[in-house]
């Protein structure tokens, strides 16, 4: 009984503590505090660490030039271990220990789901540098805004409109759908053919594989026996791309027009896995191009290189965007208001290095992605002509080298 | 026709290659009741050390084998002395418990050497292929069933005709009585186990070949193993052979004429629908006399 009493005591003086703590924060101290808990270790470490490098670069830019409505910025960063339940605790935590004013987005639909359930609970805008599966945005949610172009279901949707509008005797008739059983994979193949279909391009294969899989043999076979004009991988992650792609050139066949989801857009660890010969012509769907001339993107590249020593990953730059979104409508609201910075998103548009941004009442983006391909071992940007970082196309895709 | 026999063909081979990487799982098992949760992490641990001899000396994986498999030899043995000794007399079980630590030991190890991002070895015949006809044999798969040939032959050869090897079978049939004629058990389970690990050096570098892997991909693999030996039979080399080629062969099969969707399940229910038959697998356990599932 006595030590229960002590525990007591103790809890009180915490509880204490942790309300002075918070009303310091509250009563015009000079900070800001953004919160966000990403997947530092597990599963999504990779993502989850460049995301880190992009909020610390944004708050050391905005702290430099005189801090966001004249307060510096203090990001409070959580390790959610790639887990769905520590991601919820985490969250709840910023909010209710931490007290911090403002919200940033997780990575993966699988991590932003449960995340922005809890901002939405709070009532706080929440920005997510990923996200992009249609379920998130199937939620009524009105505080959720998606800081990238567009949801998976349109990543393609500039190769899809550059395929069916190819002249007569280049457009394809038939068309192959390899399809991940992902909520952000299956989505985006899903829109392809939706729109291939649409533009009268039969489908000769379509076949949903589950995300484990690492043998397509036998799912390139059946494929290369309809010979397509046109394959659509639509999977998350870069193996899955990369067996398919080794499957198909083992069996000896390649299409006219090849897209895949997410693999090509992993640089050297995509052409080293199936030689950089034979990257030519693949064509995939980016946020964010390093040579892209968006606003601000020179300032990025110039302190992420000063500081790491590298090009950023997209990832990185992804989580740039959504910090530079939350800053535009903190600075035109001219405070911490969450209402009036959610209405106000909801009603403008703003300019990131991925471009301009701007979102639909389900706060899903209205804009597209940009097309990129494989070229002598390069990945360029070949759509849209504003953003283009190479002015060729390769078409039709080249036969495998091995 | 055709197809159906190219979707055959591939089943076998990658069935080959299955039965390469449970060689050495069912061996150990077989011998000293031992599941070796982290057979899949060491074959990967091979595959990077395959990935580098390639990589930064430029000797082919294949040929890597000369020197993964000593070197595989030595670790199973520095794991048998440090950790699994200690598991005589124990349930089973224990044994899945305690290489399981190990399996997430030695993947935080290979994610510090090596990072946890995608590696691929590339030579030549990566994505090459045999093309007698109309059909088309990877070579890699080739080359893997090739080895597998090798190595299940040569652990047969270890086992039917060597002292070692009736030592072996000796233990794994009684242990007392083996002591009474002069065998030293402890000695013969370490050098079982080390054996077995050092299979893993030929399938390391097949596997490095096969797909891009990184650390965490050893929870794929020892999934597929488990399931190739306990189709199979646990503890029989020959099971373990029957069991890879029909996995092989049940998702390819399937995976063209059901739905990819199923071919990872398949398998599976391969597995139940054989054990509810023959509860001790396809070729029941000839290495040992009390295997009963």
């Amino acid at each position: 009984m006595r030590r229960l009493r002590w525990v007591f005591a103790a809890l009180v003086v915490l509880a204490a503590a942790v309300l002075a703590a918070g009303c310091g924060g509250d009563s015009g101290g000079g900070t800001l505090k953004i919160g966000a808990s990403l997947p530092l270790t597990g599963d999504f470490s990779e993502p989850g660490t460049a995301a880190k490098q992009g909020y610390e670069i944004w708050q050391q830019q905005v702290n430099d030039a005189g801090g966001l409505i004249d307060k510096d910025v203090e990001m409070v960063i959580k390790d959610d271990q790639s887990d769905q339940n520590i991601v919820v605790t985490d969250y709840n935590a910023l909010i209710q220990q931490d007290k911090v004013d403002l919200l940033l987005g997780t990575f993966s639909s699988l991590l932003n789901l449960p995340a922005s359930a809890v901002a939405e609970r709070n009532k706080m805008v929440y920005v997510e540098p990923a996200g992009g599966s249609p379920e998130m945005f199937s939620r009524g949610f009105t505080y959720l805004f998606f800081a990238q172009q567009a949801t998976a279901p349109h990543q393609a949707d500039l190769f899809a409109d550059w395929v069916t509008n190819l002249p007569a005797d280049q457009k394809p008739k038939t068309a192959a759908y390899v399809i991940a059983d992902d909520p952000f994979g299956g989505p985006v193949a899903e829109g392809v053919k939706e729109k291939l279909e649409a533009a009268g391009v039969q489908t000769v294969y379509s076949e949903v594989y589950p995300p484990e899989t690492v043998n397509f043999d036998a799912i390139a076979s059946a494929v290369a026996a309809k010979k397509p004009d046109v394959i659509a991988q639509g999977s998350a992650g870069l193996s899955d791309g990369v067996n398919l792609d080794r499957a198909l050139i083992k069996v000896g066949f390649s299409p006219k027009q090849f897209f895949q989801a997410s693999s090509p857009s992993f640089a050297d660890q995509f052409s080293n896995a199936i030689g950089v010969k034979n990257t030519e012509g693949i064509f995939y769907a980016v946020s964010y191009h390093v040579d892209a001339k968006t606003p601000g993107n020179e300032d990025f590249l110039a302190a992420y290189r000063a500081k790491y020593n590298t090009d950023p990953p997209e990832d990185a730059a992804d989580a740039y965007a959504a910090a530079q979104v939350l800053q535009a409508a903190v600075e035109a609201v001219g405070e911490v208001d969450q209402d009036k910075i959610r209405d106000w998103l909801h009603d403008n548009s703003v300019d990131t290095i991925l471009g301009k941004l701007s979102w639909d009442e389900t706060g899903a983006p209205e804009q597209a992605f940009l097309l990129a391909q494989w070229q002598n071992g390069n990945e360029e940007i070949v759509l849209p002509d504003e953003a283009a970082t190479s002015t060729t196309l390769v078409n039709p895709k080249p036969a495998w080298s091995k | 026709m055709t197809q159906l026999v190219q979707v055959i063909i591939l089943g076998l081979l990658i069935g080959g290659v299955y039965a390469l990487l449970a060689a050495g799982l069912t061996l150990i098992f077989g011998v000293m009741d031992v599941i070796n949760v982290a057979q899949g992490a060491l074959l990967i641990f091979a595959a990077f050390v395959a990935w580098t001899l390639w990589h930064d000396l430029g000797i082919d994986p294949l040929l890597g084998v000369l020197i993964t498999t000593p070197l595989m030899f030595g670790i199973g043995w520095v794991m048998y002395m440090l950790t699994i000794q200690f598991l005589a007399g124990k349930p089973a079980s224990m044994s899945v418990l305690l290489t399981f630590a190990l399996a997430l030991v030695i993947e935080g190890v290979m994610g510090i050497l090596w990072s946890t991002t995608y590696h691929a070895a590339t030579p030549g015949y990566f994505a090459d292929s045999y093309r007698p006809g109309d059909f088309y044999l990877p070579k890699t798969q080739v080359y893997g069933c090739v080895i597998a040939v090798g190595v299940l032959t040569a652990l047969y050869v270890l086992l039917r005709y060597t002292w070692l090897g009736r030592a072996i079978r000796a233990v794994s049939e009684n242990a007392t009585s083996a002591r009474l004629v002069g065998v030293n058990p402890k000695k013969v389970a370490a050098l079982t186990f080390a054996v077995g690990v050092a299979t893993t050096g030929a399938g390391g570098s097949i596997v490095s070949v096969l797909y891009p892997f990184l650390p965490g991909s050893h929870y794929q693999w020892i999934s597929r193993l488990l399931g190739v030996i306990v189709l199979g039979g646990m503890g029989s080399l020959p099971g373990a052979v029957a069991g890879a080629l029909a996995l092989g062969v049940a998702e390819t099969t399937t995976a063209t004429y059901i739905s990819p969707r199923w071919a990872t399940m398949v398998p599976y229910a391969l597995i139940i629908v054989v054990l509810l038959a023959r509860p001790q697998g396809i070729m029941g356990a000839k290495l040992r006399e009390d295997a009963v599932l």
